[in-house]
């Protein structure tokens, strides 16, 4: 076996024990430990994907000394690998692009604190990307939500501890619902790794057996990870949540935090159910109307939003509402879009996030609307980064979320029956989408007479700038050589089955 | 093919280089130094794009691929004839309104923001010309509408920054429109690189030719919100009329042409054998001709000078899109040439009525009174464009309808081939009773007209120089029309 | 149907369990009731498990007098799973449970609308 085949074990076991060290080493200390972490795991991750790309097989590296029925397992394929990678990178720029206003709102003791979540957050989400194993991917799923939880809380104000309690709530709900699922599914099939339980289930679907407490399961696993990441109707938590921790936290639990969720559920789609079963089911059309309504409803919210932060958060259900409709559509086309969608709606939504917070620092650290007038003159490179941000959300050529809607739509056409529903609600989508991302960049550029706030220069925050200007590279990346990215998913996509 | 790359960039970034040099919001005693090398720089780039521009279209040669957006969408430009010939139009347009903003624009406030979208613009309508493929021009369109949206919100009063919003939902509601039988158009077709003669697969025209007329129907609506067609026109004359006059001057004389050249586009692509005779004709035909009555009518009744142009506008485009919707060829040769005189003749209105509003302050028609003996150049050249428009000989606006008119008739289209000729001569009239009337109580104003102060008050020259050369244009036009089909034989 | 139940009344009166403890968790407002509600659902969960994982006439899979055959003891894997998952709740219930204790010193009340309404009126 190839010292490669390590890494994914190694950038788990890291992250996780510098999480460790961090509680005992003072705020500065942690800061670096954390940095450093997240990018050597980055690296790891990057040289794992070379050397996937280059084998073009996964391969599944036993943890401990059990083969395969028994013991557990770590796999890895291209998209594990470029999931991986692209989460060191989304965490790395929120991190930096938000550490100014860590500094003003959370207490200097708890600095350490806050790092410990942050690598602890990021080993359970390594864990879900890497993991073959069901039961190991429900434990770190808890671990997940644990650390998101104290990454909202960090601030410690009314709203954030009131969006904290809810958050749990849901989380639990869902979680308990991800493990009856679970269990019903140990059940049945008497597996616990991936790919044993995917032979059961094939034989059991070929014989005929089964098939009520079957579907019973994967409903009920489909269901806990929605309610976990999101999906309408279950975003009640959603906006608080987002919109009042302190701004890393908000941008790697929007970017990165559900679309964990959503990657555990796309594995349990192809290498638990097996993707054709899974189409058969009666699931994928409850997906896809829900991800209809998200679409709608989460952009009608974010109109009527008069904060800014919440608007943004807002916007995060109707993404989520996309990425449910690729799945909805139960073709590998979708998929791929949904795949692509996950990468460009985080790349994005923490650009905006990012950008927000620049934008109102300037205004009296006010959220409102109004405050915000003329706030991009104020911040030049927080007002260019919202535009682009705005632009791609809107889905404007050149940008990421020109290409996701392109692949949304290109799936959609092949896809008789929801063809229809899933191109009309699309356009209305990004019209609304158009109407609110338009109307404040449109409110950040117009000139505030006699404005009281103070505009701030570029020596003043050097770092900000610069992670600005990462993202919105990432974002035209993303959006001008997609090929190279999408020809990466469908290979990976086609390792999981 | 440098050259054509020179002149979609070249303008982009060197607004974008405006937009961040002149950052700061000139005000009070700074304005006047600093004004300077602003219009030196932009008169530069300006000159420096046209010469581009000019240098693309005379070595004008194969096509080429800049990257591919996906797997099987290449952006792809390559220069024809009707390409040509709007960002012929384009230049001259750009460039005179160019020159006439340095003066309109000394009392406004952030002229750097104003140059610098001006200048993008001028970049995103090159590539819109020049575009090979239907990606490609949409990619573009969503562009024009962006950058061209600053423009209109310019003032940032909250009624320009309203007329913005409307006009970038009403664009977008209509991109997407389009974008949505771009999808389909893609599944059907051999290609999406523009070619004459239509790109339908034979296999698709036989199996769903209904559907397929559908989304053509569709298409049409959605690029007709950009140039102005009944029902999505409403955006046009709130949005045109709020923006700085030169500024509505290139709106109205050449980014609502984009929507022409995109059904240009359309119609190719489809095959107008595959569209001809059919109900979807039928519908497009009765559309443009409502907007042509509709436009004039309202005209009529407007009384802000601005606002009445714009509607102008609506009505004038749908003159364009009838002698597509026609597909003969007389009536698109009619089609291409009213382009260029509507081009001319609009943008000298509304440079008119923004030199009106510069040296009087006046917006409204009935208090243009005796403007002709301050003015008399600028209204001498309002007249002959408003001449121009009507279509009286031997101006532009006579030979485009004229051939819009025959190409009608001679298409053998039952009722619509003899009743569109008709409502063109109808709204001809319309249209010499909402600008005559200004010519006239301009240089008459009747005896009770009281001259506060008679003494002349042209404005400067560059103001003057720029609505002259467009105006001799215009007429240049009518007076040698087959140096335009010469050129589009090419 | 009703033969099957009765034959896995286990199974049965654990998905109940279940229920009642989402229910709970779900729509009481006091959070210690929610709390309770939590606890409930993992309970169920556990006692699914462990009803799952019991064969009739075995014992608990620890070698007691030399007996190796596996014939002799239940399948540990689904204990195993039960201790895992109580680690698993039993750190969620505390973490949950220190939210409520930070939410009651600062609003004096465990209802989570009326905390809301109190947000509101905060106003921030």
């Amino acid at each position: 076996m190839n010292f490669i085949c390590n890494f994914p074990f190694f950038s788990i076991l890291l992250s996780l024990f510098s999480g460790t060290i961090c509680s005992v080493l003072p705020a500065k200390a942690a800061k670096v430990v954390n940095r450093v972490v997240i990018a050597v795991v980055g690296l790891l991750s990057a040289v794992l994907l070379v050397y996937l790309v280059s084998v073009g097989e996964p391969f599944v590296y036993w943890m401990g000394h059990f083969p395969a029925p028994w013991g557990n397992e770590i796999r890895a394929g291209i998209l594990e690998a470029g999931m991986a990678l692209f989460f060191c990178i989304i965490m790395y720029l929120s991190m930096a692009g938000g550490a100014h206003k860590l500094y003003d709102e959370v207490d200097e003791s708890k600095h350490n604190l806050y790092y410990i979540l942050v690598n602890l957050l990021l080993s359970s989400l390594l864990a879900l990307v890497y993991t073959n194993d069901m039961f190991t991917a429900y434990v770190f799923v808890e671990i997940n939500t644990i650390s998101a939880c104290g990454l909202i809380m960090i601030r410690q104000v009314g709203r954030t501890i009131e969006a904290a309690v809810r958050y749990m709530i849901m989380s639990l709900l869902g979680s308990g619902l991800l493990l009856f699922g679970l269990c019903i599914m140990y059940d049945l099939t008497g597996h616990l790794l991936m790919s044993n339980i995917k032979e059961s289930v094939g034989l059991l679907m070929a014989n005929g057996e089964y098939q009520i407490p079957l579907i019973v399961s994967v409903a009920l696993m489909c269901v806990g990870l929605c309610i976990k990441s999101a999906l309408f109707p279950f975003h009640a938590w959603l906006p608080d949540a987002y919109g009042y921790s302190t701004v890393s936290s908000a941008a790697i639990l929007s970017s990165l935090v559900s679309k964990g969720y959503i990657f555990l559920l796309i594995k349990i789609i192809y290498r638990v159910i097996g993707f054709r079963i899974f189409n058969s089911t009666r699931i994928i059309d409850v997906l896809f109307v829900f991800g209809l309504m998200g679409m709608i409803f989460g952009s009608i919210s974010a109109i009527r939003e008069n904060d800014i932060r919440r608007m943004i958060a807002f916007s995060s259900v109707a993404q989520i509402g996309y990425i449910y409709m690729g799945f909805g559509m139960g073709t590998q086309q979708g998929m791929v879009a949904s795949v692509y969608h996950i990468l460009s709606h985080a790349a994005t939504k923490s650009l905006l996030f990012i950008a927000a917070i620049g934008l109102t620092e300037v205004s009296g650290g006010s959220r409102k609307f109004v405050d915000l007038t003329g706030a991009g003159y104020r911040n030049k490179w927080a007002g260019v980064a919202f535009t682009v941000g705005s632009l791609s959300m809107v889905g404007i050529p050149l940008f990421s979320g020109f290409i996701s809607k392109l692949l949304f739509a290109q799936a959609a056409v092949q896809v008789e029956g929801k063809m229809l529903a899933s191109l009309i609600v699309l356009g209305i989508s990004t019209v609304l989408n158009a109407v609110y991302f338009m109307k404040t960049v449109i409110r950040i550029y117009t000139a505030a007479k006699d404005s009281p706030y103070e505009g701030i220069s570029f020596g003043k925050m050097k770092i900000y700038a610069v992670t600005l200007l990462f993202f919105i590279l990432l974002n035209v990346l993303l959006g001008v050589s997609s090929q190279p990215v999408v020809d990466l998913i469908e290979r990976g996509l086609s390792m999981f089955a | 093919m440098y050259c054509i790359l020179l002149s979609i960039f070249f303008p982009i970034f060197a607004g974008l280089f405006l937009l961040i040099r002149f950052r700061t919001p000139l005000s009070g005693e700074r304005k006047g130094k600093e004004r300077k090398p602003l219009l030196l720089f932009a008169g530069t780039f300006l000159i420096i794009t046209a010469l581009f521009t000019m240098a693309a279209l005379l070595t004008a040669g194969e096509g080429f691929t800049l990257f591919y957006l996906t797997g099987t969408l290449p952006i792809y430009f390559k220069i024809d004839a009707v390409g040509s010939l709007f960002s012929l139009l384009a230049v001259i347009v750009l460039v005179c309104a160019g020159f006439f903003s340095f003066a309109y624009m000394k009392h406004e406030e952030r002229e750097s923001r104003y140059y610098g979208f001006y200048l993008i613009v001028f970049g995103v309508l090159n590539a819109l010309c020049f575009a090979g493929n239907l990606i490609t021009f949409y990619l573009f369109f969503e562009l024009l509408t962006l950058s061209s949206m600053p423009l209109v919100l310019h003032t940032g009063s909250k009624e320009a920054v309203m007329a913005g919003l409307k006009y970038l939902f009403y664009s977008l509601c209509g991109a997407y429109a389009a974008l949505f039988g771009v999808y389909f158009l893609y599944r059907n077709s051999e290609t999406l690189t523009f070619t004459a003669g239509g790109v339908l697969k034979a296999s698709a025209v036989a199996e769903h030719g209904g559907f397929l007329l559908v989304v053509a129907f569709i298409m049409v609506l959605g690029f007709g919100v950009k140039a102005g067609m009944f029902p999505m026109h409403a955006w046009l004359p709130t949005a045109h009329p709020v923006a700085p006059a030169p500024a509505s001057a290139v709106l109205s004389a050449m980014i609502v042409k984009a929507g022409v050249l995109a059904l240009i586009r359309v119609t190719n692509l489809f095959g107008a054998d595959f569209l001809r005779g059919t109900w979807m004709q039928t519908a497009w035909i009765c559309l443009t001709l409502i907007t042509v009555f509709m436009g004039s009518l309202l005209a009529f009744r407007e009384p802000l000078l601005k606002k009445r142009l714009a509607y102008s506008t609506v009505s004038q485009l749908s003159y364009i899109l009838f002698g597509l919707a026609v597909m003969q060829e007389d009536a698109f040769r009619g089609s291409l040439l009213h382009v260029l005189a509507h081009g001319f003749v609009k943008a000298v209105l509304f440079l008119c009525a923004g030199a009106f509003i510069y040296c009087t302050g006046k917006t409204r028609v009935d208090e243009l009174r005796g403007i002709g003996r301050r003015m008399p150049l600028t209204l001498w050249c309002f007249t002959i464009a408003s001449l121009g428009l009507i279509g009286i000989p031997p101006t532009g606006g006579f030979v485009s309808k004229w051939y819009l008119a025959l190409g009608s008739l001679k298409s053998g289209i039952p009722v619509l081939g003899v009743l569109g000729p008709i409502v063109l001569l109808v709204s001809a009239l319309l249209t010499a009773g909402y600008l005559l009337p200004i010519t006239v109580h301009g240089f008459f104003p009747g005896a009770d007209y009281e001259g506060e102060h008679q003494k002349k008050q042209e404005p400067s020259k560059w103001m003057t120089i720029p609505i002259v050369i467009m105006t001799i244009l215009s007429v240049l036009v009518g007076l040698f029309p087959n140096a335009v089909f010469l050129y589009m034989m090419q | 149907m009703g033969p099957n139940l009765f034959a896995n009344y286990g199974e049965a009166v654990s998905a109940i369990l279940f229920c009642i403890g989402f229910t709970n968790l779900l729509l009481q407002k006091n959070l210690i009731k929610k709390i309770i509600g939590l606890n409930i659902m993992d309970s169920a969960i556990y006692l699914f498990l462990a009803e799952k994982g019991y064969i009739a006439g075995r014992v608990a899979p620890i070698v007691v007098n030399g007996v190796t055959s596996t014939e002799a003891y239940i399948n540990p894997i689904p204990s195993g799973l039960v201790l895992t998952g109580i680690v698993v709740s039993v750190s969620v219930t505390a973490l949950m449970l220190s939210l409520t204790i930070r939410l009651y010193t600062r609003y004096h009340t465990l209802d989570l609308d009326e905390i809301s309404m109190l947000l509101k009126k905060e106003g921030r």
